[in-house]
This record gives structure tokens, C-alpha cells and sequence, in this order.
């Protein structure tokens, strides 16, 4: 390298001194002044500093050019030495000007070479983003990753990607020069557990340098520069890889959110059809079970006339298990309603009472056999709710304590304020059979079944409190269920809070 | 069986249900007719002789409300809606437009019979012109010349309001009465529908009549509909 310069400088030297001696001497020989000849010695040192790369070889060139001038120009001739005094003056300001000029000369050069340098990287960084703006998916990404760190750094560059749901994958899109391959990375566990624990910004293995790409919460790849001996990157290599890595990193998660969003999409859209499958089955199966409902109690009521127990027990039978088909199917549409999330927004001020009146009302017309004592609070309470929809959650509640009593026994319901967390708060106990303890926790899980015998009707705990509880959440309150102390009974507690939005 | 001499329509389009509520009302020696739409309802109403409608709001043919209108035209008829229990605001409109009453699907034929019986007796009183001055429903006893209701004999302080509401109930005994009357029957035309005014007066009048204003036997709430003394 250095020799070359030395070369280099060696020969434009040479040769430009030979010139500026030859016009010299046609300038003596034709009589012209002296001043002529330094002028163009000057020029000619300012040409070799604008030939010469190295800053040195232009300040050597500089002195070079003043000697030879003394050498040829000055008496006596031929020597380096000098009669007239005055001389070293012209002397000293010719190399001091030549100096001056070669430094400002290599400056410039400098700097051109670097606005040279920084534009290519920009001119880079510009395409990769470009580029990386019209990419749909995390594969073009890494070829266009790939192919640009490799061509600005002339030597192979490799990227791991993470697939859909974030998790690193083994193989990775490796490339050098124009080729193109797919590499699987050794040592996976390896590999993915340094990334995983890397404080520094790279991991340095025997072969690669790994870089990993982190968005802003989880790592979205990793960038692989592999290691040439004798070819360290250097600081400004460096710092494009960090921009790389940057607009890598943005492109790769603005992937992730769009893939994301579209699961999500297909997600909401199978949910949505679902539920309109589950709504309009529900809703065809209202109208055949009424007629059901109907006509056996018809026969009923004839079988009373005839006095036949045999065809009055089995007609019971039907319109009870039809009942409870016809409960469960209002169960479902109430569900799929409130997951679409449309009647979550019905609240009104009712009337406590009220709407407990019309439940019981409602309740023991059909179920009579249950004592039910009602408490509420002596002054009217007024609470924001869906009437429709707690006089469900009532009737559940209810259904499921007729369920775990025997006849005669009791269902108490009570109802008062707290006005400490200004909620209103119902209890609905029954002294009838507890719930087995490793049920408990699953009460409120969608078609739950309990394993324990004896219960009366439906083993099934299907969908009654399960909807209780999507009522009662999206009225902003809560319901759990406990057994009593001693095991004798069961307690369901639910709250409504008092302050709600309240929609006209 | 009793026999009867009434013919009620049926206007339904679930001949399935149609067919069981005929079975029903023929149990109790009623005499049916059967329309699977609202036109042939409508016709079957002008060519025979009909003592009751009972009418699906869900026709396939009209909307049920615009049938009601259509009867309300040129007949007191009594008419008993039938419709979705979720169906609140269809049914106070139905009431609002001039049905008597309404049923809730699934009912039991129990339940059917008791409103076509209170519709009919509600007939009979309109007919029969005769000016009561004292009513009965259980332990309560309404004094209307003297404006005072007993209950087991013993004199209940009622407010002018709480009196007009309670003979308003007395009136209708039995049938349901949207918030909507009640609240332009005491209150005037204008008053519009805020319904707080009335659960409040409704919930002092409860306080004094009722043993206990959430389990009531008198005065039961159809939610979202209106209000019934209870008969029977």
C-alpha cells in the first residue's frame, strides 16, 4: 500500500518536475523573469498534491519542487547551492505556500472521500427501506436484508426470522455475492439460548457474529455477519449493520402486527359465525318445543280426565325434559347475545322489588312446592340494570336451588344495599343438598358437568351459571357460589354496582 | 264438558301451536276457528261470528300491530297477543294499540284460560252497564262511593294519587295495563313516559296493601310492559 503511494509519488514527481524544468528553461531561454518560473512551480506542486493520495507524499513533493527549482534555476547552476541570499526567502515562502496548498489539497480529498462514503451508505439505507416499505411477508424481507448488507459489504450476510406466533425457526436465508442459499443453524438449542441471554448488542460464535433484532417487546430475528480472519468490519460498517438492523426490525414487526390482525380477524369471523349458527338453531328450536310444551300439557290435562297415571307420568316426563330444553335454548340465545355484546348496553334504572316480584311470580307458577322467602330493603331501591337480563340470572339461580332442595324446603332471597362499595348485593340461599368440593371451582365454566349423583333432574349444569355470570360481568358486578357452613346448603352472592352509565 | 257457545279465532302461523291451543280451548268447550295469516284472520273476523281473537304477532303476512289497527277500525273484539317473552316494547305497543292482554310463549294452557276468562268477563261488565259501587279482589274491598279501600276490613290511607291507581287497577282487574295508561289515565295526555314517577307511587301503594312488596299478591309487574291486579 505504502510502497504503491511511494511508487506512485515517486513517478508524478519525476514527471511533473521534468515539465515545470523544461517550460523553465524555455521560459529562461526566451528571457522571460524569474517570477514565471516559480509560478510554475507552484502550479506544479499543486498539481502533485492533487495527484497524490497521501498527505505526506505531497509535503515531499513540496520540498522536492523547491529543490529542484534551486538545482536548475538559481546561480550557481546545477548546484543546491545558493549565492544570493534573497533567495531563501523565495525559498522559505515557496515551500511554506506549497505545504499550505498539498494540506488543503488532501483535505478536500478527504472530505470529498467521505461525503463520498456516507452518501453510498445512505443511498443504501435509502434502497433497503424502500425496498423493505413494499415487502409483504417476513421471507422477501430476509432476501432484501440479505442482499443489500451483503452487496454494501461485499462478504455473505445471513438473517433468522421468527414465524408467525414468535418463535425463532432453525434455518435461515443465507447470502454471498449473487448466490442465494437456505442454511440450517447448527446447534439451534445452542444458538437460541445465547441470543436469548445476550447483553451485548452481538454474539460472537467461531463462525458468525449474530446481531439479534429486537422490536419492542420480544426478539423478531437474529442477523448473522460471519466472521473472516483478517477482515475485521470496521466503525463504519458497523454502525450501518445497527441501521440495518433498525429498519429491519420495523419492517419485521409492522409483518407481525399485519399477520397478526388478520388472525385475529379470521378468529372474530369464525366466532361471529358461530354464534349466529348457535342463535338461529336456538331460535328455530323455540317454536317446535312451545308446541311441545303445549300439547303435552293437553294431554295432561285429558289423561287427568281419564284417570290414566301411566300415560299422566309419562307425558310429565316429556314436558318436563321439554321444559328444560326450552330454558336451555333461552340460555343459549342470551349467550350468544351478550357475546356479540348487544345487550350488555341496555341499562335502566329499575325497581328492585319489581323485578324480583315479577321473577318469583314467574317462578313458583310453575315450581310451587319450594318455600321462597323474599327480603328487600324497606325504602324503594333503585338499580341500573337490564331487567330481562337479571330476571334471567334470578330464574337460574332459582331453578338451580329448586334442583338441590327437597319439597317444603327453603330458598331464601335477600336483597340490600352496601353502601360502603355502593353496590346493591343479592343472596340466594337454599338449605338443601352442598356441592361436592371439587366442583366448585368449575361452577362457572360453560357446560360443566357435575359428578355428583343424586341430583335431581339434569346432572348437567350446563348453561345457567355460566350465563349468570356474563350477565352479571357485564353489568360490572360480580356472583360467586359457596357452600354454607356445615355443609348445609349452598349460598350464590352476586352484586350490581350502583353507579353505571345509565343509557336512555 | 261444558258447552259454550263463544267461537274464538286463532290467528297463528305455527300450525303446530294452533293445533294445540284449539285442543285446549275445546277441552274447556270453547268453539275454534283457525287462520294461518293475518289476511285470513282478518276476513274469517268480518264473515263469521267471533267472541275473541287470540293473535301471533309474528305473521308471516302482516305485521301483527298493523292487524290490531286494522280490528280497532271497526271493533271492540277482545284481542289476547301471543309473543316472544323477550318481545317487551312489541308487547306494551300491542296493549297500546288496543289489545287486551297478551301471553308470553311457552304459556301453559292454564295460563291461556285465565286470560280468556278475565276477557270475557271484562265484556260482560262493559255490557252490562251496571254502575258497582263496591269491588272485591281477595282481602281488599274498593268502596267507590265512599272512595275508601278496605283491606281485611280495615281502611287503607291511600293518597288521591295512590287512589286513582288502585281504581284504575280495580277496573281492570285481571288484565294487564301498560305504564303508558296508566300514566296518561292519572297524569294526563301530555305527561309522557317516564315511568320513575309511577314505580315510585307503585311502590308506596305496595307498602301499604302488600305483605311484602317483593313477593306480591295483588299488584304483579309484567316488566317492561305494565301492571295486573291480580284476579282470582
Amino acid at each position: 500500500m505504502v510502497k504503491r503511494l511511494m511508487v506512485k509519488g515517486t513517478l508524478t514527481f519525476v514527471g511533473i518536475m521534468s515539465v515545470s524544468t523544461v517550460v523553465g528553461y524555455l521560459f529562461k531561454v526566451l528571457g522571460f523573469p524569474e517570477t514565471n518560473i516559480v509560478i510554475v512551480y507552484l502550479l506544479a506542486i499543486q498539481v502533485m498534491a492533487w495527484i497524490n493520495e497521501n498527505f505526506i507524499m505531497g509535503i515531499l513533493s513540496s520540498i522536492g519542487a523547491t529543490l529542484t527549482f534551486n538545482y536548475f534555476f538559481t546561480e550557481p547552476y546545477l548546484t543546491l547551492s545558493v549565492h544570493d541570499p534573497s533567495y531563501i526567502i523565495t525559498f522559505i515562502i515557496m515551500t511554506f505556500s506549497s505545504i499550505l496548498t498539498s494540506t488543503l489539497t488532501s483535505q478536500v480529498k478527504r472530505n470529498a472521500a467521505l461525503a463520498k462514503a456516507r452518501e453510498k451508505e445512505t443511498a443504501v439505507l435509502y434502497n433497503l427501506t424502500n425496498q423493505l416499505t413494499d415487502a409483504m411477508d417476513s421471507k422477501s424481507i430476509s432476501e432484501i436484508v440479505t442482499r443489500n448488507l451483503s452487496s454494501f459489504l461485499t462478504r455473505g450476510v445471513g438473517l433468522v426470522v421468527c414465524n408467525e406466533s414468535g418463535v425463532l425457526q432453525h434455518h435461515f436465508i443465507y447470502q454471498e455475492g449473487a448466490t442465494k442459499v437456505n442454511r440450517e443453524i447448527e446447534d439451534f438449542d445452542n444458538f437460541y439460548e445465547s441470543i436469548r441471554s445476550l447483553r451485548s448488542p452481538y454474539y460472537a460464535s467461531e463462525t458468525f457474529m449474530d446481531y439479534p433484532i429486537n422490536g419492542r417487546t420480544e426478539l423478531l430475528g437474529v442477523l448473522r455477519i460471519p466472521i473472516i480472519p483478517g477482515n475485521v468490519l470496521d466503525q463504519k460498517q458497523q454502525v450501518l449493520i445497527h441501521s440495518f438492523i433498525e429498519s429491519t426490525a420495523l419492517a419485521l414487526e409492522r409483518i407481525r402486527i399485519t399477520e397478526q390482525r388478520s388472525i385475529d380477524r379470521e378468529v372474530a369471523n369464525q366466532e361471529r359465525f358461530r354464534s349466529t349458527l348457535l342463535r338461529s338453531i336456538s331460535h328455530d328450536l323455540r317454536t317446535p318445543l312451545a308446541s311441545i310444551l303445549g300439547n303435552t300439557e293437553v294431554l295432561i290435562q285429558m289423561a287427568k280426565v281419564t284417570d290414566s297415571e301411566v300415560f299422566k307420568n309419562t307425558l310429565e316426563g316429556i314436558h318436563d325434559e321439554a321444559n328444560w330444553l326450552y330454558h336451555m335454548v333461552e340460555n343459549i340465545l342470551s349467550f350468544t347475545k351478550l357475546q356479540e355484546g348487544k345487550l350488555a348496553a341496555r341499562k335502566q334504572l329499575e325497581l328492585v322489588e319489581e323485578v324480583v316480584g315479577s321473577v318469583i311470580e314467574r317462578f313458583s307458577k310453575n315450581t310451587s312446592t319450594r318455600n321462597i322467602e323474599v327480603k328487600v330493603p324497606e325504602e324503594p331501591l333503585y338499580v341500573p340494570m337490564d331487567a330481562k337480563l337479571i330476571e334471567q340470572v334470578l330464574i337460574n339461580i332459582l331453578d338451580n336451588a329448586h334442583k338441590h332442595t327437597e319439597e317444603k324446603d327453603t330458598i331464601q332471597l335477600n336483597i340490600y344495599l352496601d353502601e360502603s362499595k355502593n353496590e346493591m348485593v343479592c343472596s340466594i340461599r337454599n338449605d338443601g343438598s352442598s356441592i361436592a368440593k371439587s366442583d366448585l371451582p368449575h361452577l362457572f365454566e360453560l357446560f360443566y358437568s357435575a359428578q355428583k349423583q343424586g341430583v335431581k333432574g339434569k346432572n348437567n349444569f350446563g348453561l345457567g351459571l355460566p350465563i349468570c355470570q356474563a350477565i352479571i360481568h357485564a353489568h360490572g358486578g360480580t356472583i360467586q357460589l359457596h357452600n354454607l357452613e356445615d355443609e348445609k346448603g349452598v349460598e350464590v352472592l352476586f352484586t350490581l354496582p350502583m353507579e353505571v352509565e345509565i343509557d336512555e | 264438558m261444558n258447552e259454550r257457545t263463544e267461537y274464538i279465532l286463532i290467528i297463528e302461523d305455527d300450525h303446530q301451536i294452533s293445533r294445540f291451543i284449539s285442543y285446549a280451548l275445546e277441552l274447556e268447550g270453547y268453539k275454534t276457528k283457525n287462520a294461518n295469516t293475518a289476511q285470513g284472520g282478518l276476513s274469517m273476523l268480518v264473515t263469521e261470528k267471533i267472541s275473541l281473537v287470540l293473535l301471533d304477532l309474528g305473521l308471516p303476512d302482516f305485521d301483527g300491530l298493523e292487524v290490531i289497527k286494522r280490528i280497532r277500525e271497526w271493533s271492540e273484539i277482545p284481542i289476547i297477543v301471543i309473543s316472544a317473552r323477550d318481545a317487551d316494547k312489541e308487547k306494551a305497543i300491542a296493549l297500546d294499540q288496543g289489545a287486551d292482554d297478551f301471553l308470553s310463549k311457552p304459556f301453559s294452557a292454564v295460563e291461556l284460560m285465565a286470560r280468556i276468562r278475565v276477557a270475557f268477563r271484562h265484556v260482560i261488565r262493559k255490557n252490562s252497564f251496571e254502575m258497582r259501587t263496591t269491588q272485591t279482589v281477595g282481602e281488599l274491598l274498593m268502596d267507590f262511593d265512599k272512595r275508601i279501600l278496605f283491606k281485611s276490613s280495615q281502611e287503607v290511607h291511600l293518597t288521591p294519587l295512590e287512589y286513582q291507581l288502585m281504581v284504575l287497577l280495580f277496573k281492570n282487574v285481571g288484565k294487564v295495563i301498560t305504564n303508558r295508561m296508566i300514566l296518561s289515565e292519572i297524569w294526563g295526555h301530555n305527561y309522557g313516559t317516564d315511568t320513575q314517577v309511577l314505580r315510585t307511587l307503585m311502590a308506596g301503594l305496595r307498602r301499604k296493601i302488600e305483605e311484602n312488596p317483593a313477593k306480591p299478591q295483588y299488584i304483579i309487574t309484567e316488566i317492561g310492559v305494565g301492571y295486573r291486579l291480580k284476579d282470582e
